[in-house]
């Protein structure tokens, strides 16, 4: 029904919508599982709680059809097929669901030689919206419990999956929150911008799962974990909450696909997606390059052309 | 019965500050609720439970042990001096909160005394609130304690339907915390107490559960969990009952600081050897060290279970692994 809605007056997506998709990814998963064209399927479950999810990893047609879709499935996948996880699932060709942004994820994953394509099965997600942080789960999305980077998403449409899960629905009128904040942080001034972020990595506790769940942070050896000599002070204070922050805005530059999964599971609901749109806007200001959008040879900060903007050498 | 108004408890608070005391409550800090150094009655925020345990005012996030210092050809090593430390009043803990610290008492004055924690619980005082806000992921009955269980707390208080709270002063310290401030304290026979919220997860079986753990050190349920678990630190750092720390020298080799903070076993590094070696090698053997130490080996050592029912660690995790529902799968095992 919503889906074939004008698209500018929804102002609701039903839950009859997220139980077409989760319909649509059971068969296909079935399908793969039955046909052994994977040898497991990444996707999600219900939790305990009304109005939770959590990521799963099936092997078996039986738990296949248990899988869902729903504005609780917020995690991105992609994790599940690098550092720790690689070789969690027994060899062979996998399986993934994957929303619009997910699929930014596994885009650049592949620029960076860590999966191939013709390793994965992708069932991508038509994808209206996942629920924000600590929002009424009823089942049903709408405006005042949307997640802040499905306001402004423009991978509703997953391109590049091998099949898609649900037809275009998305809600109308949504105010570009996090822009808006970009916007108003940027407009400070310098030592008042410092101080919002000071404010902010105070409370920082260095639980690391924001690196934890980025599949961009894949390194065997993290430089903020190594303790002889040590990198980066892990304490949690205000020098080492500040290197570790510079370090992690750093080395995501150019590499980010924006999943905000970082800022979702951030205890300490530190605004983290803030500084990967700020980098993201440099690379594309300096290069032209946008991270994600289609695998690529090499991304920018990869790479030395003789035409680089130099600029920023001050 | 003793009663307090809701003014008056804000007034409490405005007083001991006054005296100079450390007063910390639930105070909203940008957007999360924690537990704060409260400047003013007013800040006290009693109506979401605090995003991190209050265990750290016991067991700071980050604490200097000792600092060093070459001079010379001597180091100099210089202690913290602990009698600095400041008389505390913790105000607004709900149970699963104001309980911890009874539950961590033993650990830290076990084998080894660690006189940081301890000072600090010495100069402590307590002031417990029944919970009538919990949601689906509490689950503190389940665990022995229960909504208005006063465990830990030196004075409780239970909210009344009227708005103000019925006063119980526990120990010794809470009757003297009452007598120094009576004019606050009122003789009544108080409102009706504002009623529990339902908890999903009522009743296990915590002797059974220890039983199949003792069972089932290998079982396929370790890794069915940890091929989900992107071993990071969240479920441990903000639960109030986990208490591993790691030591660490920063500065340099002639001019530092020793510092303890925060662990976690769901860290890959946990329990790395300097060796290389590392016994809890892969997610598995961490994620069942978690389980492991909250219902078994704790209660092994102490007689207490390692966990207060918060549901902290629920709501935390980024992938959703929620430790009431392993808890359940287990007691409904039958093997
Ligand atoms: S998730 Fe949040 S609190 Fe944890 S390390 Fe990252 S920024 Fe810090
Ligand atoms: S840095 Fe954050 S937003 Fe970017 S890919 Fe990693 S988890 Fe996603
Ligand atoms: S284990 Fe979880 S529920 Fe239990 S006390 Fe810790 S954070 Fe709370
Ligand atoms: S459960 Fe883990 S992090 Fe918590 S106290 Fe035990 S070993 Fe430490
Ligand atoms: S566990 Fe939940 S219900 Fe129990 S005291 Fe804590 S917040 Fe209240
Ligand atoms: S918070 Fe969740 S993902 Fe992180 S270590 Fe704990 S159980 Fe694992």
């Amino acid at each position: 029904m919503n889906a074939r809605a004008n698209k500018n007056h929804l102002t609701s997506i039903e839950p009859a919508y997220y139980e077409a998709v989760t319909e649509a990814i059971r068969k296909e998963a079935v399908k793969i599982l039955k046909e052994e064209t994977v040898v497991g399927v990444v996707g999600y479950l219900p939790g305990r709680r009304k109005g939770t999810a959590t990521p799963a990893l099936v092997t078996s047609v039986e738990e296949a059809e248990k899988l869902i879709f729903s504005p609780a499935c917020v995690n991105n996948l992609s994790v599940y097929l690098t550092k720790a996880k690689k070789g969690v699932l027994k060899q062979g060709k996998v399986g993934i669901v994957a929303k619009g942004c997910d699929m930014r994820a596994l885009a650049g994953l592949m620029t960076e030689s860590q999966l191939q394509r013709e390793d994965l099965f992708i069932i991508g997600v038509v994808c209206p919206g996942v629920y924000g942080f600590g929002v009424e789960r009823t089942g049903t999305l709408t405006e005042a419990n949307i997640a802040r980077k499905c306001r402004e998403c423009t991978v509703h449409m997953p391109e590049g999956a091998d099949v898609a899960a649900g037809t275009h629905a998305e809600l109308a009128d949504l105010t570009p929150e996090e822009a808006e904040e970009m916007a108003r942080i940027e407009a400070m001034p310098q030592a008042e911008r410092w101080a919002f972020w000071k404010e902010h990595f105070s409370r920082c506790i260095r639980c690391m799962a924001c690196r934890q769940v980025c599949p961009f942070c894949y390194c065997e050896q993290c430089l903020c974990d190594k303790n002889r000599p040590q990198a980066v002070e892990s304490s949690p204070r205000p020098a080492g909450n500040m290197a570790w922050h510079l370090v992690r805005a750093m080395h995501l530059a150019g590499r980010c696909g924006g999943c905000a999964e970082c800022e979702r599971v951030c205890p300490m609901d530190i605004p983290l997606n803030l500084l990967n749109r700020r980098m993201a806007k440099e690379l594309k200001e300096l290069y032209d390059f946008e991270a994600g959008l289609a695998p690529v040879e090499k991304g920018p900060l990869n790479q030395y052309k003789e035409d680089d903007d130099q600029s920023f050498i001050k | 019965m003793q009663i307090i108004t809701e003014q008056n408890l804000r007034n409490l608070i405005d007083l001991l500050v006054k005296e100079a005391k450390l007063v910390v409550g639930p105070k909203l800090s940008g957007s999360v609720v924690l537990y704060e150094p409260l400047t003013a009655g007013t800040e006290l925020t009693l109506d979401a439970l605090p995003r991190r345990s209050s265990k750290e005012l016991f067991f700071p996030v980050c604490e200097d042990i000792l600092s060093y210092k070459r001079e010379g050809g001597a180091m100099k090593v210089t202690d913290v001096d602990r009698s600095k430390f400041p008389e505390t009043v913790l105000i607004g803990a709900p149970p699963c909160d104001a309980g911890s610290p009874s539950i961590l008492d033993a650990v830290m004055s076990w084998d080894y005394k660690d006189e940081f924690y301890l000072e600090r619980r010495r100069k402590s005082t307590i002031v417990g609130i029944a919970c009538t806000k919990g949601d689906d992921a509490c689950f503190c009955r389940a665990v022995g304690l229960s909504p208005d269980a006063e465990n830990g707390s030196d004075l409780f208080l239970t909210p009344l339907k009227d708005g103000s709270y019925a006063c119980n002063a526990v120990t010794e310290k809470g009757q003297a915390l009452v007598a120094a401030h009576k004019n606050l304290f009122a003789e009544g026979a108080g409102a009706e107490p504002v009623p529990f919220v339902d908890q999903a997860v009522q009743k296990l079986d915590l002797v059974k559960i220890k039983k199949w753990l003792e069972e089932h050190f290998e079982d396929p349920l370790w890794e069915r969990i940890a091929d989900i678990c992107v071993g990071c630190g969240a479920c441990a750092f903000i639960c109030p009952a986990c208490h591993c720390f790691d030591i660490n020298d920063e500065g340099s080799t002639d001019d530092g600081v020793r510092r303890k903070h925060w662990d976690a076993c769901g860290f890959a590094k946990f329990t790395n050897h300097a060796s290389g070696h590392n016994p809890r090698d892969v997610q598995n053997k961490r994620y069942r060290n978690r389980i492991m130490h909250k219902f078994k080996y704790y209660d092994d050592k102490f007689g207490k279970t390692l966990c207060t029912g918060c549901g902290r660690c629920i709501r935390a995790c980024p992938v959703g692994i929620d430790i009431a529902e392993i808890l359940e799968t287990i007691n409904a095992k039958q093997d």
